[in-house]
């Protein structure tokens, strides 16, 4: 295929300089922020090769890579994992007992879910593959499940350890597995997809939203589709075909007609024009702008194919693209709640808070893990702004740059080394030199441990830094 | 008063403007892209007499069967042998149907003619999805699919364009969809206690989010004229990190010369956000919008003294508030305050009824506090819902997602029962055939009631 030369590498041609600003920009976008140090590194190393190294993370869940890499599983340790244990434990008790055992499940299960969020916000902070936890937020928002529709914190894991797996995998695969994801089958109620009476959720949700997008299917593929996947079911965290409740009929869907099921589904969408597109429209939207140009995405979408819809060539090549580094997109994306919580972390070299204590402030900012507002997942762009929204934002930046660890973070210095330090440190691209003078000024004379940390929290109340 | 503090800001913003050439670009920008946007026609006020529309959202698809019961129907009592509200529960409105048990103050209201029953309200070929028929209902464009703006957001946009941010306010974490304009952009805040900036140095944030007129550029002018003036480049390579490079090359080199030859290589540039500082300046007008937003409300609701009392939760306290900035005269023209939890597929006579409990003492000390300053006359109250619920119960002691159901109106014009209750028998799949469309009671809202 001809690569659009917007796709071409940056950094090639004359005066495409891979610098630091350059290298804070991609760790901003492809991991959650870089340290001074860590930008240092990755700006010696040229574009192509940074994106290689983010790149360079195995296929592979958490829990595969180190087997001891889990959420903190011991809560549940002891109680039902399916319906079927379930029912066989409360069968002799009480109805007060029944109570009390339900609600045990529950709290359980809420906690197992904070502990879910905490471990992934570590993975993201601290985890040796940022861009791996980037792409599974990304495909969290896409294939959208949300806990609160969700009896068990166990199958969320799972499915967050799934989109790990996948994330920058083979696509046709991914699409089949998360059609036999137990959290996925219990929120789109494919569960109680039956022969008898098939149930379109799940149909409906896999082309308008997951992989063709409204518009590219009729409502009769719907409700075929829906066929192909009745008996797709789950017991407790595993994936189970009700054979008696499948309809092994005849099917015509998207143009063909056969006895298909779920999995046939999928490779017939995979083959219209419009999924490689949608999903590389969305890979642009979320890392490079929220308004993607179309000859690029297409171009992208070709890209796919070709690569038999193996997603990582994909990704590389947008994110060391030359589009990637335009200068009206270096800095002119609005972060998600997430970035901004874990990247004011990074940056301020803290620990990012547990999601229990910021829970009141990222359900505010509107993105909490595991609870996407709606199946349409999360928004990106100026969709995340309302005026609710950004003072909570605003108040969350002040309130984590307080914890600031001033002495090694802010030494003390001139006002302007200071303010220019914590600028770089904190945005990393220029700003308007009226704010960094107000910046400079407000400093002068008073390089107090207090007003030091207050420089910080300063710059995390920036519209500046909402941007990323 | 009749400007908005926003406007007040902007025409003494412009005017200093105007005196002092050297403003920080940030603001400048800021201000012309509001001015520009502006249009020359004045928004309607509000203030102490004009009319108000408060806008209740029931989430998670009302019961409606439940709320105005067909109490002396058979089929209402076979189709749901575990849940209906009783023949001598029912409060009862006429020999048909009546109001939930639960709902006396809005008894009382109807009885004194301050209350409408819209009887049977829906659309065609209903959507039995929670999103895509809240997005019928919020956007009224059923032949949408993926609409960007609502019925209220709308009305701003035609009746009140340019307008105060404040002339709708929403109380809670999201703008809903109803409320979204595709040119004004209302405010929306959870609490007021904590629709603030709670930060160190307020004046320090508003002068770097370019709120505060005072700061940035009648003193900061004269400090700031230096860097802007004379030394951008320089104190902007300062900012980036002191080595001159990391500026340079996004900014200057790379950055001009790419930008240059992605339209000649003849992909679509130039769209509007990715336009230097589209992003930023969208940025500075909401901070801007919510901090003069939040000055003005959290004044007004300091200083209020309810009459009503109301029910303890995010409803009660939504309503109270609102009750407190209608008492201030705000410039709002529509508010917007969401029950939610009303998706009770299971145990329905527990939660629904606990619900229809929230809702009589929230409306109930509403309307009282309103009555006590004197404005219950100039304002409507509607309440709607995605949709009803199926006729009949399910095996779980609840309902499953339905069409059409009822409205209430408080105030405005209407009173009594409106339209004709749907038959319990002659179904579309189980649910209750529409008799009003739900466009014709916003056409009221709109165009008779607000105007």
């Amino acid at each position: 295929m001809n690569i659009h030369p917007m796709l071409e590498p940056f950094g090639r041609r004359p005066g495409e300089i891979f610098d630091r600003a350059a290298a804070f920009h991609l760790l901003s976008r492809a991991a959650f922020g870089g340290t001074p140090e860590e930008v240092a590194v990755f700006a010696d190393l040229g574009a192509e090769k940074a994106v290689e190294r983010l790149l360079a993370f195995p296929d592979q869940s958490a829990e595969e890579q180190a087997a001891d890499d889990t959420p903190d599983l011991s809560g549940i340790d002891d109680l039902p994992r399916t319906f079927g244990e379930q029912r066989r434990a409360l069968a002799g008790m009480t109805p007060d007992d029944r109570k009390a055992f339900q609600q045990k499940i529950q709290k359980a299960n809420r906690e197992l879910l904070m502990a879910t969020g905490d471990w992934w916000l570590g993975r993201m902070d601290g985890g040796k593959f940022p861009l791996q936890e980037k792409l599974a937020l990304f495909w969290h928002g896409h294939f959208t499940t949300s806990a609160k529709d969700e009896r068990m914190a166990l199958l969320i894991w799972r499915q967050n350890e799934l989109l790990r797996k996948f994330a920058a995998g083979d696509f046709k695969q991914f699409v089949k597995r998360i059609g036999r994801d137990p959290a996925m089958l219990d929120y789109l109620n494919n569960n109680d997809n039956r022969k008898a009476h098939p149930n379109e959720n799940y149909a409906r949700e896999l082309m308008e939203l997951f992989t063709l997008g409204i518009g590219n299917y009729t409502e009769t593929d719907v409700k075929e589709s829906a066929r192909a996947f009745t008996g797709w079911a789950h017991e407790g965290d595993e994936f189970t075909f009700r054979k008696f409740q499948h309809d092994f009929g005849r099917k015509t869907i998207l143009g063909r007609t056969g006895d298909f099921d779920g999995d046939d589904v999928v490779e017939m969408i995979v083959r219209q024009r419009a999924c490689a597109e949608f999903i590389c429209r969305k890979l642009y939207a979320f890392f490079v702008t929220e308004e993607p140009d179309g000859i690029l995405v297409r171009n992208l979408a070709t890209m796919l194919r070709e690569n038999d819809f193996n997603l990582r060539p994909v990704i590389g090549a947008l994110l060391c693209s030359r589009a990637f580094f335009r200068p009206e997109v270096v800095g002119g994306r609005i972060k998600s709640p997430v970035e901004l919580v874990v990247g004011t972390a990074r940056l301020l070299g803290m620990r990012p808070p547990g999601v229990k204590r910021i829970m009141a402030a990222l359900n505010q900012m509107g993105q909490t893990p595991f609870m996407p507002p709606n199946v349409k997942g999360w928004p990106v762009g100026r969709d995340w702004i309302n005026s609710a929204t950004l003072l909570a934002r605003y108040n969350t930046g002040v309130t984590l740059a307080g914890l600031v660890d001033v002495d090694r973070i802010i030494p003390d210095a001139p006002a302007d080394a200071m303010v220019d330090g914590l600028l770089e440190r904190m945005i990393g691209r220029a700003i308007d030199p009226a704010k960094r003078a107000m910046l400079v000024s407000a400093m002068a004379g008073d390089s107090s441990k207090p007003a030091r940390r207050r420089l910080a929290q300063w710059i995390a109340a920036m519209p500046d830094y909402q941007l990323g | 008063m009749n400007l908005s503090t926003r406007r007040m800001f902007l025409r003494r913003g412009l005017a200093l403007l105007a005196a002092a050439p050297t403003v920080p670009s940030f603001l400048d920008q800021t201000l012309m892209a509001m001015t520009l946007a502006m249009p020359s026609r004045t928004a309607p006020t509000t203030g102490k007499d004009g009319r108000i529309l408060v806008v209740v959202q029931l989430a998670g698809g009302n019961d409606g069967l439940n709320m105005v019961a067909p109490w002396a129907d058979d089929a209402y009592h076979r189709s749901r042998p575990r849940i209906a509200v009783g023949a001598k529960e029912a409060l009862r409105i006429d020999d048909h149907v009546g109001l939930h048990p639960n709902l006396s103050a809005l008894k009382g209201l109807y009885d004194d003619g301050r209350m409408a029953i819209v009887q049977g309200v829906g659309y065609p070929n209903p959507n039995r999805s929670h999103f895509r028929s809240g997005d019928i209902w919020e956007s009224a464009q059923p032949e949408n699919e993926r609409p960007t703006s609502g019925w209220i957001g709308r009305y701003f946009d035609n009746n009140c364009p340019g307008a105060d941010p404040m002339v709708g306010l929403t109380i809670g974490d999201t703008l809903p969809l109803a409320m979204r304009g595709e040119r004004v952009t209302p405010l929306n805040f959870d609490r007021p206690e904590s629709f603030r900036y709670r930060g160190p140095d307020a004046g320090m944030f508003r002068r770097l989010n370019g709120i505060d007129e005072g700061g940035a550029i009648a003193t900061g002018g004269g400090a700031t004229n230096g860097a802007t003036g004379g030394s951008a480049g320089g104190a902007a390579n300062d900012a980036a990190g002191g080595d001159g490079k990391v500026n340079g090359a996004t900014n200057g080199r790379g950055a001009g010369g790419t930008s240059a030859r992605v339209n000649a290589d003849g992909a679509a540039g130039g769209s509007t956000a990715l336009a230097a500082g589209g992003n930023l300046d969208f940025l500075h007008r909401t901070a801007m919008d919510a901090q003069v937003g939040s000055d003005r409300i959290l004044g007004a609701v300091g200083a209020f003294r309810p009459s009503g009392n109301y029910p303890r939760g995010s409803f009660g306290d939504g309503l109270k508030t609102v009750a407190a900035l209608i008492a201030a005269g705000m410039p709002t023209r529509v508010y917007y305050v969401t029950l939610g939890g009303f998706d009770t597929h299971a145990d329905e006579r527990g939660r629904h009824d606990g619900l229809m409990k929230q809702l009589d003492d929230g409306l109930g000390a509403f309307w009282t506090d309103l009555r006590a300053q004197k404005n219950d006359d100039r304002v409507m109250l509607m309440t709607f819902s995605e949709f009803g619920r199926r006729v009949e119960q399910n095996a779980s002691g609840g309902t499953d997602h339905g069409a059409a159901a009822p409205m209430l109106i408080l105030g405005g014009t209407q009173k009594g029962l409106v339209g004709k209750h749907p038959s319990l028998t002659d179904l579309d799949h189980g649910d209750l055939k529409f008799g009003i469309d739900f466009r014709t009671v916003y056409g009221k809202a709109t165009g008779e009631w607000l105007g």
